[in-house]
């Protein structure tokens, strides 16, 4: 967002000496706020002034980049505080951490089953993001080993976590050009990790103790390297939370440069089951990485599914993948129903099928995601389209009947979809809370 | 959108006399009834024949605050008598109003800070008057907003007003208020609010009513925030609420009429 005129105000001279041909500073600051003057023409403005002015155009939160190839991912460059003004652009990355205190046969299966951390939902694959290896043993051999047993197997970007500068250049040695995400720079070493973080183009996490010392501590790091991550080192829940928050907003609202980069949280708790609702809040509220050492697919599947969901597209109507779906224990005589794959028709309809305990298939036929009505009005839910999704659906080879049921409101397409598909076509309840009746009155 | 009840005025013969014979009733009656229709603040004016300005405004505001809680702006020229009020208001009050004129800035915006009050300020000086162009009314917006910043007096207190008159002698002037309401929420982060004397834009016209509500509608679509105008005006309040839902600042419902009547949008 461009700067206001009482920002710009602000960083001028405020010597009203006309020299930049306007009568006032304060008039100059509004020329330049409606761009009909240059900055070049005021000779006494400082070089503070001029690069708060030409950062003014840069997005508020840098885009950074960690991993190479397939495993790339992208974290930061949002826009907004809540997803329904906008979107959410950039998923939460989810790394799951690995310690180098294990060894031999315990860290190869470790590094194997993290590995694995991988999953099809909804039609989609969805995974971790990324293996983050921690230098607990405080050992640089015996990182630099653990770095190189995920090394060799990973197909995930990877987050490397010591303070040690020595550790990080013998990890750095192995796997440095795949991008990693160096963890962390800190009051005591920032400027030996930031020549680390050069040499290897790699992105640097940056941390510090808080609001007020973070801000402090990127601001001298980002004097000399701008790919860079912030943690707070807040551990404890409701307090990171908070302060994640005021990045969130002094970035977007306030152009406050120090925090205009992603930001990495870590779950605290030693309860897998409770690092998960720690990850939830995360996901949900603006980290751009989060570090668990939850390693279960059931404590990452539902992680997985709710970072797909935050960062759906709120303008886009959500749909579900148009095919043929069985509910309960169907068989070739199972009644069939159709409608559309708009999800919110959809799991309506569904719900009402399953609550009439009677096996059915439900076609989600493809209408863009929009509703009955919507894509009827559209001419994407009439005989021809039925008939075309009929035949390529493969319902046709499940059941041994040829009876479809509609929904009750269209029941004008029953005539065309008849005669086009062959079919016998029931008229279903123009709402879907009647189902359960119609089904009983049909089907049981 | 905040409604400035502008009935209780010295100017109206009935609030005159009322204040001629300290009598609470019809400025009492007035305060609840703008209140209940939707009034965001009461104006509150002692007029121009007042022997004791100070001491009918001291009146008029304790009278008003017996019978309703409804924040009050103070309007006067003279910036004492403003002050006698400021003391007695029990909720946070707008001063209507500061002229861009640096003497006058001095005066009402510290005075501002001491009371935690809101300051309506106008677009024009006293001396050159009201400026034709946006472009330089918004020049003045921008030094009441430099003051503003420069006093401690919170942008989003100050209520810039782009100034309109009436439509039948000033026709070319509307636009320009409309386009300087547009410039002036790119002056600042937050950016100040604004406001209008609305009912100067129908000024001895015809069909008033229906030239007060089109003009709010406009004037909202470019960002105006509050008006000072009749909250007793159904047709207007509607408008305003209409306004409200179709910018989506208000989440639509069936009776979006009755709430933004009862919500006050403070």
């Amino acid at each position: 967002m461009a700067l206001t005129g009482l920002d710009i105000f602000k960083l001028l001279p405020k010597k009203n000496c006309k020299e930049c041909e306007q009568p006032t500073c304060l008039a100059f600051a509004m020329a330049l706020a409606n761009a009909k003057t240059s900055l070049d023409k005021c000779p006494y403005v400082s070089d503070a002034a001029k690069e708060t002015l030409g950062g003014a155009a840069a997005p508020p939160i840098k885009l950074v980049k960690v991993g190479t190839l397939g495993a790339e991912r992208e974290m930061g460059d949002e826009v907004v505080l809540f997803r329904h003004d906008k979107a959410f652009y950039h998923p939460t990355l989810l790394a799951v951490e690995i310690s180098d205190k294990l060894s031999g046969a315990e860290l190869e299966a470790k590094v194997k089953k993290v590995n694995e951390l991988a999953f099809e939902r909804v039609g989609q694959s969805v995974s971790i993001d990324m293996m983050a290896v921690r230098n607990d043993s405080g050992n640089a051999d015996a990182f630099a080993a653990a770095v190189k047993a995920v090394a060799d197997v990973t197909c995930f970007a990877t987050v490397l976590i010591t303070e040690d500068p020595v550790a990080m250049e013998k990890a750095l040695a192995i796997i440095g050009s795949q991008k990693p995400l160096i963890h962390a720079a800190t009051e005591a070493n920032w400027e030996k990790m930031v020549e680390l973080a050069k040499k290897y183009e790699a992105p640097l996490v940056v941390k510090g103790k808080g609001l007020d010392a973070t801000a402090d501590l990127v601001e001298k790091v980002a004097a000399s390297y701008k790919e860079l991550v912030v943690d707070l080192g807040t551990r404890e829940l409701s307090q990171s939370l908070a302060e994640i928050t005021q990045t969130r907003r002094l970035s977007i609202k306030k152009k406050f440069r120090p925090f205009g980069y992603p930001v990495i949280a870590f779950t605290a708790s030693e309860n897998p089951r409770d690092q998960v609702i720690e990850a939830a809040a995360y996901i949900t509220k603006y980290a751009s990485v989060v570090v668990l050492k939850a390693d279960e697919k059931s404590q990452i599947l539902p992680l997985a599914a709710l970072k797909m969901n935050i960062f759906s597209d709120p303008q886009k109507p959500s749909q579900v993948e148009p095919k043929v779906n069985a509910i309960g224990n169907v068989t070739a005589d199972s009644p069939v129903y159709i409608t559309t794959n708009f999800a919110l028709t959809y799991y309506t309809v569904e719900g009402e099928v399953s609550a009439s305990k009677i096996p059915s298939y439900i076609l989600a036929c493809p209408t863009d995601g929009t509703s009955v009505l919507t894509a009827w009005a559209a001419g994407k839910f009439n005989g021809d389209k039925i008939t075309e999704f009929i035949k390529a659906c493969g319902i046709e080879e499940t059941v041994k009947h040829r009876n479809i049921v509609i929904p009750g409101h269209v029941a004008v397409i029953k005539g065309a979809l008849e005669e086009k598909s062959g079919w016998k076509v029931l008229v279903g309840p123009a709402e879907a809370s009647g189902i359960n009746a119609f089904a009983k009155g049909n089907f049981a | 959108m905040e409604i400035i009840g502008e009935r209780i005025n010295g100017m109206f013969k009935d609030i005159r006399e009322a204040i001629t014979n300290q009598d609470k009733k019809p400025v009492q009656d007035w305060a609840i009834k703008q209140t209940e229709n939707g009034a965001t603040w009461l104006d509150v004016c002692v007029g121009p024949t007042a022997g004791d300005p100070a001491a009918a405004m001291r009146w008029l505001v304790n009278t008003v605050q017996e019978v309703v809680d409804t924040p009050l702006s103070l309007d006067s020229t003279n910036y004492d008598v403003i002050e006698e009020g400021l003391k007695l208001c029990k909720r946070p009050a707008l001063i209507n109003s500061c002229h861009a004129d640096r003497y006058k800035i001095e005066r009402v915006f510290p005075m501002a800070v001491k009371y935690n009050a809101k300051v309506i300020a106008l677009a024009m000086s006293e001396e050159s008057g009201i400026p034709k162009t946006a472009d330089a009314r918004v020049a003045l917006a921008m030094e009441l907003v430099a003051a503003a910043d420069e006093f401690g007096l919170p942008l989003q207190d100050l209520y810039l007003d782009p100034l309109i008159l009436p439509v039948n002698v000033a026709q070319d002037h509307a636009i320009e208020a409309m386009e300087t309401l547009r410039q002036v929420k790119m002056l600042s982060d937050p950016p100040p609010k604004t406001t209008v004397g609305l009912s100067n834009v129908s000024q001895r016209c015809n069909n008033r009513k229906l030239l007060n509500r089109t003009m709010i509608a406009m004037l909202m679509a470019s960002g105006l925030d509050s008006a000072i105008a009749d909250a007793n005006d159904d047709d207007l309040m509607e408008t305003a609420a209409a306004a409200r839902i179709i910018m989506n600042k208000e989440i639509y419902c069936d009776s979006f009429v009755e709430l933004y009547k009862t919500n006050h949008y403070k």
